[in-house]
């Protein structure tokens, strides 16, 4: 034993500063610590600044906001549009949502490239672009679908003048909402779907019951939480949607909260804003029905978590129907994502917007004028990527060390900072970038105009995203993988670059590329936030909208759809090719 | 000298989700010495991982003291608790946790890395890993990534890694569990030798009694997070300290019996049977026997305690042959190697050596239910 004791000195811990039993702060901790607090203090400042400012002005109590907002002569109106618009949307996306994900999950119909496309439909078209695609599609007179589709009635006789369709209008607007509705449903649907136990369903069969009642009394009641789930995203997106309410709804007088909001902010002035911070609590109001109505639904009724990890689910073979149901899920996707970029660039490659496409002489004269030649444009350009790059990196590195922080240490405290830093983004974009307008716009800040606004703005309407998809990253690293690195001596800093920042790496570039796109492709922070000295692509493609040429709308948005889609696509690729899914990860 | 590894009182409690708290370690004393290889064993739920992990820092105790070569790690009373990365111990995890991202190499290199005092060079670093991985077999294999290994090779990393450091403790959460039996019997035997050699001493969590047995000098036997019992594996399967012990380390039969006085048999429902001088008075008894120290008969035997029952049925199991006993409502295994043949039906007497009953209070054998959820986890 001598020998071995000799060979093997014992090397006692180092107990200069012995740790305190509880806590045991680290400089990581508290860094992270101090980040997730600046995070919470991000997002929540501006909404509690927005309610503060409804009851309180020049430090006295006052109800003007209110009153001045109630007495808004087409308030109602306005009400009334934006809840048709957002409740119709949001209905329409639940029955589209369901049905492609049970024909894509449960039938024979599915096919795997669906799942890769239609979540991502936002970041592949952010909705600006989609809008002014639609727009350049079906408006009455120039619309190319409509004309495609006069020149297809023509052939049997009938001759139309326009038409038949106008995007200007309330199934325009509505359709448009529920395109880029559908992916909330369907995500959660379909994730439901998929870790949803075929025996409950089989029980039911064995039970006697037909295929459509067990779909009704079964399959149904048990993805209901996941459709309220979907139905309230689609709610909240619709309340805060600016960009197609802006370009679509407006030429209809179809008046959307959001869209005055940013009026009253930017287009009158002085900038009205108790009007603006009265119509924001509408908004918050309407956000926190939605949500309380779903928690009520979900919490009265016998709801429970569905199964656990099922094996192989019952695919329904759908024999003869089964070309038409594939049929029908391709030409929705086709409709709802391909369309309006054909679109787009068709008009952009054409140099004039009109139905008669000079198919030889398509140039890419529109864009040089729009792009290159346009100086406020190239400004834009260099500002909304550089924003982009810096807010996605800001972003995902913040997210990932607070989703570590709080993945590590699992109690009340750090799932309070979670929630705070995930919820108040989720009730309104459209909120959030009023109330950082009012809190860091004015005095003493002043920074209305600059870019570091935009950044602060960006950040804390999208944090959530880059939240959830750091929790996934990090979820992906075992637990024993950390312990094994603390055991084998490793701090934890040298944990985080070692361990986790190399496994999480995939995940993060994934985060960071939505975030990237979500700033790149916004409108909401921008049309608020931006500004000709601190002009950014949105904000450009709006003003183009406003006074410019058709050609160069379609070319800004197609440019942009060629950033954003690029980027998609290169990650995807990436987290395809050098992913980590082939190993087995702890 | 100071010990290895000393735990005093060590008690940590958990909140199961309903609220109630349970305690996953009781009041926990364990003693290692230098060099020895000690394995905690019990059912799942017993308190012997987090034990283990309370060793290593990885969760925290409520109250007592750890102490790592004399040196406290742990003192609830004094506050004390010293973080894992400064305990300068190693261990092997059950999912070998080999970090994905690293080559065999850079995973046994890490914790050299790590180390706080007496840095290697790069090239003494890069020696010691390769003599690392030649010790646990694999020393070709260091450029490969852990999914390029199969699972007995990702065993042997994890080992070399633990070992790297020379650190004086090892400690090893049931790291065996993972792989088929043959190449868990290889590496049962080729870690034993590994341990031998290098002389550390090693804590080692399983549940598997037969693992138990072949790699520990001693066994501390836990069931709701008190140790029950600390022996050799003889002491503890010949002279177990508890009923619980008797029934978790190999198989027993049972009967209850009543004693009158000290030194008197046990009055029992097949009449009365003699414990050896020295066991345990108590009226009320539970007597356990294990199924190979029976003797079957035709002719009632001569020793003292002797049970009348009849052969319910018998299983050829090579070694030996298993023989299922009735004796009114108590049944009985027997295990015999002789050259005896009993047939079903046929009625027997089952000779028990006093010194082979093994007696405990009634009422003290209670089962373990498995340990609470734990929070968060």
């Amino acid at each position: 034993m001598s020998t071995t004791e000799a060979a093997r000195a014992p090397k006692p811990p180092n107990l200069s500063k012995p740790p305190k039993l509880s806590g045991r702060p680290s400089t990581f901790n508290a860094v992270s610590l101090s980040i997730a607090v600046v995070l919470v203090t991000l997002v929540s400042l501006p909404l509690l600044k927005v309610l503060a400012d409804l009851f309180i002005k020049d430090g006295a109590l006052t109800l003007d906001p209110i009153l001045n907002t109630l007495a808004i002569p087409d308030l109602w109106k306005m009400i009334g549009d934006t809840l048709l618009v957002v409740l119709a949307s949001s209905l329409l996306a639940v029955v589209i949502g369901f049905a492609v994900a049970w024909a894509n999950e449960r039938t024979d119909a599915r096919f795997g490239l669906l799942n890769d496309v239609l979540p991502y439909l936002p970041f592949l078209l952010p909705p600006v672009a989609g809008a002014v695609g639609w727009t350049m599609l079906l408006s009455p007179n120039a619309g190319l679908l409509n004309a495609w589709i006069r020149g297809g009635l023509g052939l049997f006789g009938v001759q139309l003048e326009s038409g038949p369709f106008d995007i200007n209008s309330w199934y325009g607007l509505i359709m448009v909402y529920t395109f880029y509705a559908v992916p909330y449903v369907y995500m959660n649907v379909s994730a439901a779907m998929q870790s949803m136990d075929s025996s409950l369903e089989e029980a039911s069969r064995l039970s006697g019951a037909s295929y459509f009642t067990t779909l009704r009394r079964v399959t149904l009641p048990a993805l209901a939480p996941s459709l309220g789930a979907g139905f309230l995203l689609c709610t909240w997106f619709g309340f805060g949607m600016f960009s197609i309410a802006a370009i679509i709804g407006t030429p209809a007088h179809i008046d959307m909260i959001a869209v005055r909001i940013v009026k009253l902010l930017t287009f009158s002035y002085p900038p009205q804003e108790d009007l603006a911070i009265g119509l924001s609590a509408i908004v918050m109001l309407f956000v926190g029905v939605s949500y309380y109505v779903q928690f009520r639904i979900l919490k009265n009724s016998r709801f429970s978590s569905i199964g656990g990890k099922s094996s192989a689910r019952n695919i329904t073979r759908l024999g003869p129907w089964r070309p038409v149901v594939r049929g029908a899920v391709m030409l929705y996707v086709f409709v709802s994502t391909i369309l309006p970029m054909v679109g787009l660039f068709l008009v952009a490659l054409n140099g004039y917007w009109t139905p008669k496409i000079k198919w030889d002489s398509l140039s890419l004269t529109a864009f040089r004028t729009a792009l290159v030649e346009d100086s406020q444009t190239r400004e834009a350009f260099a500002n909304s990527i550089t924003l982009g790059v810096a807010g996605g990196l800001i972003g995902i590195v913040a997210a990932a060390m607070v989703s570590l922080y709080v993945a590590r240490r699992r109690n009340a405290f750090t799932q309070g900072l979670d929630a705070a830093i995930k919820l108040p983004a989720s009730i309104s974009h459209m909120v959030i970038a009023v109330g950082i307008l009012l809190l860091l716009g004015r005095e003493p800040f002043n920074l209305g105009g600059t870019w570091l606004i935009l950044l602060l703005g960006y950040l804390a309407l999208y944090l959530p995203q880059a939240s959830i998809a750091s929790d996934a990253a990090v979820a992906v690293v075992g637990r024993e993988l950390d312990e094994a690195s603390k055991v084998s001596g490793g701090n934890d800093w040298k944990t985080f670059f070692r361990v986790y920042i190399p496994l999480m790496t995939p995940g993060l570039v994934g985060g960071w590329a939505l975030l990237f796109i979500r700033i790149v492709g916004d409108l909401t922070a921008s049309a608020i936030l931006s500004g000709t000295s601190n002009v950014v692509l949105g904000f450009r493609i709006m003003e183009v909208f406003n006074g410019g040429s058709y050609a160069t709308l379609a070319a800004l948005s197609a440019f942009l759809v060629l950033v954003t889609g690029t980027v998609l696509v290169a990650v995807l690729w990436i987290s395809k090719r050098f992913g980590i899914s082939k190993s087995r990860i702890g | 000298m100071d010990h290895s590894l000393s735990i005093r009182q060590l008690t940590k409690h958990f909140r199961r989700r309903d609220g109630a708290v349970v305690a996953a370690i009781d009041d926990a004393n364990l003693e290692v010495e230098p060099g020895e290889f000690v394995v905690l064993l019990g059912p799942s739920g017993c308190g012997k991982t987090t034990l283990l992990r309370s060793v290593a820092g990885l969760e925290t105790p409520d109250s007592g003291s750890i102490h790592v070569n004399g040196t406290p790690v742990f003192d609830g009373g004094r506050g004390t608790c010293v973080s894992p990365e400064r305990r300068n111990l190693s261990m092997m995890f059950q999912s070998y946790a080999l970090w994905p991202h690293m080559t065999a190499e850079q995973n046994v290199r890490y914790p050299l890395e790590n180390r706080k005092t007496d840095r290697l060079g790069r090239p003494a670093m890069k020696d010691k890993v390769a003599a690392a991985l030649s010790m646990v077999g694999i020393g070709e294999l260091g450029a490969q990534y852990p999914a390029q290994l199969s699972g007995g090779q990702q065993q042997r990393v994890a080992l070399a890694r633990a070992l790297v450091n020379d650190s004086t403790v090892v400690l090893f959460d049931e790291p065996l569990s993972n792989v088929d039996a043959k190449v868990r019997e290889q590496l049962r035997i080729e870690l034993l030798a590994t341990q031998r050699r290098l002389g550390f001493t090693a804590l080692f969590v399983t549940h598997d009694q037969a693992e138990a047995m072949e790699l520990a000098t001693r066994i501390a036997v836990l069931d709701r997070g008190k140790v029950q019992q600390i022996g050799t594996p003889t002491e503890v399967y010949a002279r177990p300290a508890t009923e619980y012990v008797a029934k978790f380390i190999g198989n027993t039969n049972q009967i209850t019996g009543r004693q009158h006085g000290a030194g008197e048999g046990f009055e029992t429902e097949l009449g009365t049977l003699h414990a050896a001088p020295g066991a345990p008075a108590c009226t009320a008894a539970n007597l356990l026997w294990r199924p190979e120290k029976g003797q079957l008969s035709r002719e009632r035997p001569v020793g003292r305690n002797a049970l009348p029952g009849r052969i319910v049925a018998s299983l050829f199991l090579g070694t030996h042959t298993e023989y299922l006993v009735r004796s009114g409502e108590v049944r009985s295994r027997i295990w015999t190697s002789g050259p005896d043949r009993f047939v079903q039906d046929e009625d027997v007497w089952i000779g028990i050596n006093p010194e082979d009953i093994m007696v405990f209070p009634a009422g003290d054998a209670a089962v373990t239910e498995p340990d609470a959820v734990r929070v968060g986890a």
